[in-house]
This record gives structure tokens, sequence and C-alpha cells, in this order.
């Protein structure tokens, strides 16, 4: 996707590929619970996430998954320690990272193709270049000649797609995604799936990807952390070597054996939640 | 269509109802016609204000200073409510001031104003931007204060600054709520009017009521009463068309 590629290049003087790494040292949340008691959201935790990958943080609710994806992207503030992306220490909301959330983050009185036009509106650029650029973004995720609908006239499916072209329409370097998918039907995932994979692989940025369901995290990821409530933490890290695209209905052996594993992790006790 | 023609089919059979028992009670001679005129009575005062001009010039004076009032109150509660919502040091300012205000019934101010502004057109403004500025005010601080959180955090990720967050983002999310509170500002625009020219006004449709009341002339209370009732109802179902476009993507 060249024009995407364009706007990295002027903003950036490394190539794509070498941008986008965190490092997570020594991170924790801990907050205020509404009796006065003090709530480890998460324990204090290092991780490494490599330019380019595709990371899965998966867990029963509770295990500080979702509190570890938003102190990155600058949501939530540290209780100690530090989050540096690309050597830069985390200190708030940051455009190079960007955000799908779980759903109803699409701007309703915008169309499809203003709701992208918006992330790039920060770039100086000409409206018909701006107007050019978004349309490109929403045909690469399938959705041309829906420009001008609104986004509650869409499908739960064609919403997080146009979520995903005005993220990716500006290349940032960290992409996060918290349950994005969750609230979609079984084949419309598949669908999703095929797509940010797709469009992944065009743009390579650093993907955190925040789950419950097992086979999701095994599809689409290069690594998948695994992690556990009371305090929430990361309780083992599994690589995924498999050829990707990988299919839920075709699994290999190393899928099912992983996701024996992982679910048995799951359901060891103290790393269930209910 | 076919629901727009059961409205108005819905419309004609109440209205046609309640004139066809009105005129049986009063013409039946059930009740005093002095106190209660019959329809055929109430028709020819009308006809015999319009000959007069006063009925137009009634109307076109009372429309004004509800306009004129509802321009001055909806602005100003716009612009204070989005401020008091979003910018800490209003909200600590004037929000329980405003709270305190709220209670206190446009009638009551009747008195201070005239003291404040006269008899003339000043007082009726005040009146009728006061209601209106409550109600719109409340209504956006509500709806610029419980802007959803996603959409910020969506827009401050997404590069926008704090104009573009405020114009792009807080004033469209709040604005189902901002015309809501437009609507019934419009509606109380008229029920204040009519506090203001009750007392201390010598034209317009409230003065008009008050002036039958001293001749006893309950044919022509009756025409303005249906006046207003016409001009609210008229009023509120242009609001609520112009709403449906304004904020479209509330009912998709």
């Amino acid at each position: 996707m060249q024009a995407a590629l364009k706007i990295v290049e002027e903003t950036e003087t490394m190539p794509n590929t070498e941008v986008g790494r965190i490092d997570i040292e020594n991170a924790s949340v801990t907050f205020t619970g509404p009796g006065g008691e003090r709530i480890e959201a998460l324990a204090p935790t290092d991780l490494v996430i490599e330019p380019g990958s595709f990371i899965s943080l998966i867990g029963p609710s509770g295990c500080g998954k979702s509190t570890l994806l938003n102190a990155v992207g600058g949501f939530v503030a540290l209780s100690d320690g530090s989050i540096r992306l690309d050597g830069e220490p985390v200190t708030g909301i940051n455009p190079d990272v960007g955000v799908v959330f779980q759903q109803y983050a699409l701007f309703p009185w915008f169309t499809a193709l203003g709701n992208v036009m918006f992330a790039l509106k920060r770039f100086p650029m000409s409206k018909k270049e701006r107007r050019e650029r978004a349309i490109e973004a929403l045909r690469e995720v399938g959705l041309q000649g829906r420009e001008n609908t609104y986004p509650g006239q869409l499908s739960g499916g064609m919403r997080q797609r146009v979520a995903l072209a005005r993220t990716f329409v500006t290349s940032p370097k960290v992409l996060l995604m918290d349950e994005p998918f969750g609230a979609l039907d079984a084949q419309t995932r598949v669908v999703m799936h095929e797509i940010l994979l797709r469009v992944w692989e065009a743009h390579k940025a650093t993907v955190i990807f925040v789950t419950h369901d097992v086979d999701e995290a095994l599809i689409l990821s290069d690594k998948a952390h695994i992690m556990s409530a009371g305090p929430g933490r990361i309780i083992e890290t599994l690589d995924i070597d498999d050829e990707r695209p990988r299919r839920a209905h075709q699994v290999s052996e190393s899928f099912l054996n992983n996701r024996n594993h992982v679910i048995g992790l799951l359901r060891q006790p103290g790393a269930e939640d209910h | 269509m076919e629901a727009q023609l059961k409205k108005y089919a819905q419309l004609v059979i109440s209205l046609s109802g309640v004139v066809a028992v009105w005129w049986m009670v009063s013409g039946f001679g059930l009740v005093n016609p002095t106190l209660f005129p019959a329809p055929p009575q109430v028709l020819a005062a009308a006809v015999e204000l319009y000959r007069d001009g006063v009925l137009i010039s009634d109307l076109k004076i009372s429309l004004t200073r509800a306009a004129i009032g509802f321009a001055i109150g909806s602005t100003l509660g716009v612009l204070i409510g989005l401020l008091t919502a979003r910018v800490f040091v209003f909200s600590l300012a004037l929000e329980p001031f405003l709270t305190l205000l709220r209670p206190i019934p446009a009638i009551a101010l009747v008195p201070i104003a005239i003291v404040w502004f006269g008899i003339g057109e000043g007082s009726k403004y005040f009146v009728i931007s006061y209601t209106v500025f409550l109600a719109v005010w409340l209504n956006t601080h509500a709806g610029a204060a419980g802007v959803a959180e996603t959409y910020i955090r969506a827009s401050r990720s997404l590069g926008a600054n704090r104009f573009r967050e405020f114009f792009e983002v807080v004033v469209p999310a709040a604005a189902p709520h901002i015309v809501v509170g437009l609507r019934l500002g419009a509606a109380l625009a008229f029920l204040s009017l009519v506090a203001a020219e009750l007392s201390g006004a010598s034209s317009g449709i409230g003065f008009r009521l008050q002036d039958a009341r001293q001749f006893i002339q309950t044919d022509r209370m009756f025409v303005g009463l249906i006046e207003l009732g016409i001009l609210g109802a008229l009023l509120d179902s242009v609001f609520v068309i112009i709403s449906r476009r304004l904020v479209h993507w509330e009912s998709a």
C-alpha cells in the first residue's frame, strides 16, 4: 500500500520493519478498590515485543491483559517500572500507537470515509489526497463502495473493518487490539482474521492482540502470552511456529498440542476466575 | 407513507370528536354559554379578532418574543453547557449556582424582571431566555459530560488535538442531548411567554387572554388558548423533523 508507506517515509528515517519495539520492564499497575483495598491489576512484568511481531495476550477476565494493553497505549499509568516504545518511554496517548477497540469506537456521526479521514487530519496534505488515501484504505479491507455509509448502517464485522482501516491508514508502529472480534459471530470472525493478517502483512506493525479465545490467539499470533489473575501476570509464553495461513478447521498436530496445553494452563487452579 | 396517513386520520378523528362533544355540551344548553361558549361563538370571535387586525399582530408579536428569547437562551445554554461539562473552571464556578436556579419557575421571575427591565420587551426576553437557557444548559451539560470515554480515547489515539476533539467528537456526541434540550426549550419558551405576557404587557396572545378576562369574553379566551395549542404542536413537529435530520445517526 503505497500511500500509507509514504507517510512512514515522511515521518520515520528507519525502515518500517525496524520500528515498533516495545520494552516492558518491571511494569506494574495497582489501584485502590472501592473498599480502600489495594488491587494489583498487573504484577511486575518484564516483556520484550519484537518489531513487527504479532503477539497475543490470553487469559480469563481480571488477568491484567487489558491493563497491560492499556498501559502500552498510555491510557493507564504505571505504578512502577517502565514501558518504552523504540527506546522512548510511554508517557501518554501516542498517535504512533493505533488502537482498535472492542466496539462502539467508530464515530457514528461520520461516514465510513469520514472516520478514516479523521485519522489523516493530523498530516499536512490536501483534502483530495486525504480522501484518496482513505478510499484506498477502505478498499484494502474490502469496503469499496461503502465510503458514504454511516456506521449505524453497517454490520458489526464491517464496522470493525472500518476501524481497522482507520487505524492502519496512518501506518502506526504499534497496533493494540482489545478483543476486537469478541462481539462477532464465528463465520465473520474467520473473515476478520484473514483481513487482519493481510493488512498486517502489508503494513508490518507490531500487534498486541488481547483475547480470551485460545483458537483466535493460536491462529493469529507469533507468540501467545498466557496470563492469570490474582494478581494479573504472565504465567507462560508460547512460541507458535506454524506456517500461516492457519485454519481452525484444518488444524495441524502442533496446533492441537498448543491448544491442549493452553487450555490445560487456563484450567489450572489459581488460573481460573470462576 | 401509510403510517403517516394513519397519523393524520387519527388527528382528524380525535379533533372532530372533541369538537362534537364540545358542541353538544354547549349547544344543548347544559352549561352557561357566557362561561362556556359553543364552537360557532369561538369561530365568530376569531373572525372578529382577525378583522380588527389584532389576531395577526398578537401572533406576530408573541412569536417574535418567543423567537428572540429562545435564540438568546438556547445560544447561552449550549455554550455554557459545553463549558461546564468539559472545562473544569467553569464547572467549579457555575454548576452549583445553576443547579440552585433550576427549581425557580419563570413566573416567579416576572415581578423582578418588570422592576429591572420595565414592562417593555426587555422583561419578556429576560423571562423567556432564562427558562430556555436552563433547559438547554441542563441537557447540553448532561450530554457533553457523558461522552463515552472510548470516543475520547479513539480521538486522542488518532492524533486529534483538543480543539478537534471538542468540535469533531464532543459536540457531535452531545448533539442528541442538545437537540432534546432545544426541543424542550422551545416548548418552555411558549409557557414562559404567556407567563410574561399575562402581567405587564399591552399586546400578544397572553395579554389578549388577560384582556378578555376583564370583559368575561370567554370566546376570545378560547381563541387564545386554541392559538397556543396549535402553535405549540406545530413548533414541536417542526423540531422533531429538524432533529431527525440533525442527529440522523441516532435513529439508525
